[in-house]
């Protein structure tokens, strides 16, 4: 572990930059919660930290740190440690679990999603633990993972492996086939195995070995596709960091630093193939305003704002790059009933922001962001991609509200 | 926009989006980089100029030739802080102030800070010993005490208010919603305060300060103002998130949060930046560069046991006089030696003795700003920015 804890010289911007901390008051703040309260924490001791799990992990802390300190990671690791230590509520249990509850409830999409919009049904949740203030997304039988009739080009110099991850998956399965269409379509070969989730959800629900076991089949797959020649390639911002960020970091996966560096952001990848004259798409005007809420795990990767940069080559596209805030729901912390008020107030916050500037749509990289948004704004919310299919005349249609 | 960029600047604090907003403004495709928030976010978020005496184009015109703002000239300097003022204007953070005459501002400690210019919150805070003046604080804020604020005025008297929160970035966010500052509004009503002025710590809303110090203003129908706090710091958060977003809106590109890994050469001249992370380095192409890094507390400089170094270029860096000369008990006394240190650069702001000629450093990182000896670290960083950019324009 990096004690990069001592280098902090406590000068209070990582506090300034917490959501968190401005909307809760019982949560401490990134300086106390991390490098402050680090230097007591000993091997040997139970974590006493109560606190420790009302952080978000949206890393917006590390990301305005100038001095180089990890106040996320710090608190992420006293997560693990205070729930490998205490007894884990059911609602993380379950989100830690959230694939296996994709495939199930994707396998009987119909009932599921009758059922999770049942007022009764909502009653139960609360009871143990689960946040209904929006509805949970919907589930498709058709999910991703059970694109195997697919097959696609055959041969092409540039390979890649889409890792969709869960929300995808489950919950966006058209998203997923539009993005494997337009990589195909600019002549790239695409394959999309059997893959598990990242691990991000059981890393922020306090299980590290849950994590560990989903990363490491992930890697075992990705490692080998990385062999024989093949980019991967990630949509979701915060599967992205898991993979780029995790599997060599906290997570400590033998192939996690190959892996990293052979992994792209879609929009990132898009933008190198036409720097380096691989793609030359002819963008065709895209007559909307957008506003695009950048999600704190894209950020948080240190990449830019990649999509921005596509967006700048369509003809007729206004669109906003919003940075300042996070959407608050940060995967399954917002579904929590103890984060359910910080989830609304930071949503309606940074849905206001985006309102501000009057756009058409809500465009974010991450599907979490997305659902949120939409909601507390009233706006259809778009990936990015569904903006570029747009413009280079894609099957997948969006119209103007 | 992406790389290869016309202009990368390195670093996002004061100097490096001042230059970074210039360049975009006249449709540059520019890219910043910084490793994290700047120390301009720990400021009061006034612009100190020239803060030893009166005048500070006066002392300005006095300076060491050698002072970066006698390089770049008085003139430039003047206009700089006109395109600052335009700039923060339109953004809706207005700032007060005359080149030619020094203000006080109230701070914390009781005592009077001179600077030039200052944001419209804090406009009434030069008060006359006489004046009465009323400090409201809030529950449980710290290092905000009214009878140390008011120590110099015997006519005063304060108040508490208790908004459920304590840290200045929360009550600050607390006045970003309407039923609190009605509530908050009618509580100092219900004060029936004496005539004078009322003054509160700089907390009264982030995103819409603007509205809501014109709101408690126009109800209370008197003179108010806000007294910077210790960090966090909402009125150097208010003027860096105008910055960052207002770059953001005329297409800048922004990297945040990774430091420089290592730097592509190509001919005497700097081709790339590369970004560390934990897998493939982030590869940031430019025509031109700025070095905006800043002196030794935001990392540009760096200093070892027996030498100073300058961390992303290697620049050869200025140092005064022997290495027992830069011991002084105290770091922050106006004037010690090792405020000289930094990079010494000519008239186009481009580095001496640098294999570099795409290169230009602007801000605190220049040999002999001496921001505490002078009180100029805000003014430096825009007049050398703008100067900066202007240099960088000529070339492309």
């Amino acid at each position: 572990m990096e004690s990069d804890f001592q280098h902090c010289i406590r000068c209070t911007i990582c506090v300034e930059n917490c959501p968190v901390f401005r909307v809760n008051p019982e949560f401490p703040g990134p300086k106390q919660a991390g490098p402050d309260t680090e230097r007591f924490r000993c091997d040997e001791e139970t974590s006493l930290d109560k606190w420790i799990g009302l952080c978000s992990q949206c890393k917006r802390c590390e990301i305005a740190c100038p001095y180089g300190v990890n106040p996320a990671e710090i608190i992420l690791r006293e997560q693990l440690s205070y729930g490998e230590k205490h007894f884990r509520p059911l609602a993380n249990r379950l989100f830690a679990n959230n694939y296996y509850l994709g495939t199930f409830s994707s396998a009987l999409a119909l009932f599921v999603n009758k059922f999770a919009s049942l007022t009764f049904i909502k009653k139960v949740m609360n009871v143990f633990g689960l946040s209904t203030y929006m509805p949970f997304p919907g589930f498709y039988v058709h999910s991703l993972g059970r694109s195997w009739r697919w097959k696609g080009r055959r041969n092409s110099p540039r390979k890649v492996v889409f890792f969709y991850g869960c929300y995808l998956n489950f919950n966006r399965p058209d998203i997923g086939r539009g993005i494997r269409d337009l990589l195909a379509s600019l002549g790239l070969k695409v394959v999309m195995p059997k893959q598990v989730c990242c691990g991000l959800p059981a890393l922020g629900n306090g299980d590290i070995k849950t994590a560990r076991k989903f990363a490491r089949r992930n890697a075992e797959i990705l490692a080998g596709y990385i062999d024989k020649g093949y980019d991967v390639i990630y949509a979701c911002t915060s599967c992205g960091l898991t993979l780029t960020h995790d599997y060599p970091g906290i997570l400590n996966i033998p192939s996690g630093k190959k892996i990293a560096e052979n992994t792209y952001n879609l929009n990132e990848y898009l933008v190198k193939l036409i720097d380096e004259d691989y793609i030359k798409p002819e963008f065709a005007p895209v007559d909307l305003k957008v506003a695009y809420h950048i999600p704190c795990h894209l950020r948080a990767s240190g990449i830019g704002y990649p999509a921005a940069s596509l967006f700048e080559k369509i003809p007729g596209l206004e669109y906003h790059v919003l940075d300042d805030h996070c959407c608050g729901l940060s995967g399954s912390y917002g579904f929590k009933r103890k984060n359910q008020e910080t989830a609304i107030k930071l949503g309606r916050t940074a849905a206001a922001t985006l309102k501000a500037c009057n756009p058409d749509y809500i465009v974010s990289d991450c599907g979490a962001c997305r659902m949120q948004l939409g909601h507390f704004a009233g706006l259809p919310a778009l990936d990015p991609s569904e903006i570029v299919m747009r413009s280079l005349a894609n099957p997948a249609k969006i119209t103007k509200k | 926009m992406s790389s290869p960029y016309d202009v990368v600047v390195i670093g996002g604090g004061m100097s490096g989006l001042m230059a970074a907003i210039s360049l975009v403004e006249k449709g540059r495709n520019v890219a910043v980089i910084s490793k994290g928030d700047p120390v301009c976010c720990l400021s009061t978020g006034c612009i100190d100029l020239f803060s030893r005496g009166d005048d500070p184009i006066g002392g300005i015109e006095l300076l060491p030739d050698y002072h970066p703002y006698r390089l770049i000239g008085v003139e430039r300097v003047k206009e700089s802080l006109d395109i600052f003022q335009d700039i923060m204007r339109v953004a809706g953070l207005p700032y007060v102030g005359d080149l030619r005459v020094n203000r006080k501002i109230l701070t914390p400690f009781g005592t009077d800070k001179i600077t030039c210019l200052v944001p419209e919150t804090m406009e009434s805070a030069d008060c006359d010993p006489d004046e009465y003046i009323h400090v409201i604080s809030f529950k449980g804020l710290k290092d905000f005490y009214p009878s140390y604020i008011t120590s110099g005025h015997v006519n005063s008297g304060y108040s508490i208010f208790d908004a459920g929160v304590s840290s200045t970035s929360a009550i600050a966010e607390r006045f970003e919603d309407k039923d609190f500052l009605q509530e908050f509004i009618s509580w100092l009503l219900n004060l029936s305060l004496p005539d004078g002025k009322i003054a509160f710590p700089a907390v009264l809303g982030t995103r819409s300060s603007m509205s809501i110090f014109n709101e408690i203003s126009n109800r209370l129908e008197r003179d108010i103002f806000e007294i910077p706090t210790i960090p966090p710091s909402i009125p150097g958060e208010r003027l860096f998130n105008r910055f960052k977003n207002l770059f953001l809106e005329k297409g800048g590109s922004l990297y945040w949060g990774k430091e420089i890994a290592s730097v592509e050469k190509l001919g005497g001249r700097i081709e790339a930046v590369t970004l560390s992370t934990r897998g493939r380095p982030t590869r940031v192409q430019g025509t031109l560069f700025i070095l905006a890094t800043g002196s030794f507390v935001s990392g540009g400089l760096y200093a070892s046991m027996d030498d100073v170094r300058e961390t992303v270029f290697d620049l050869e860096t200025y140092l005064p006089g022997e290495r027992k000369d830069w011991f002084n008990e105290d770091f922050f006394i106006p004037g010690h030696t090792i405020e000289k240190a930094g990079i010494r650069v000519d008239s186009t702001l481009r580095p001496l003795d640098s294999e570099f000629s795409n290169l230009f450093v602007c801000g605190s990182i220049l040999a002999f700003t001496e921001v505490m000896k002078y009180g100029c670290g805000h003014g430096t960083a825009i007049a050398t920015g703008v100067a900066a950019a202007n240099m960088c324009e000529e070339l492309l």
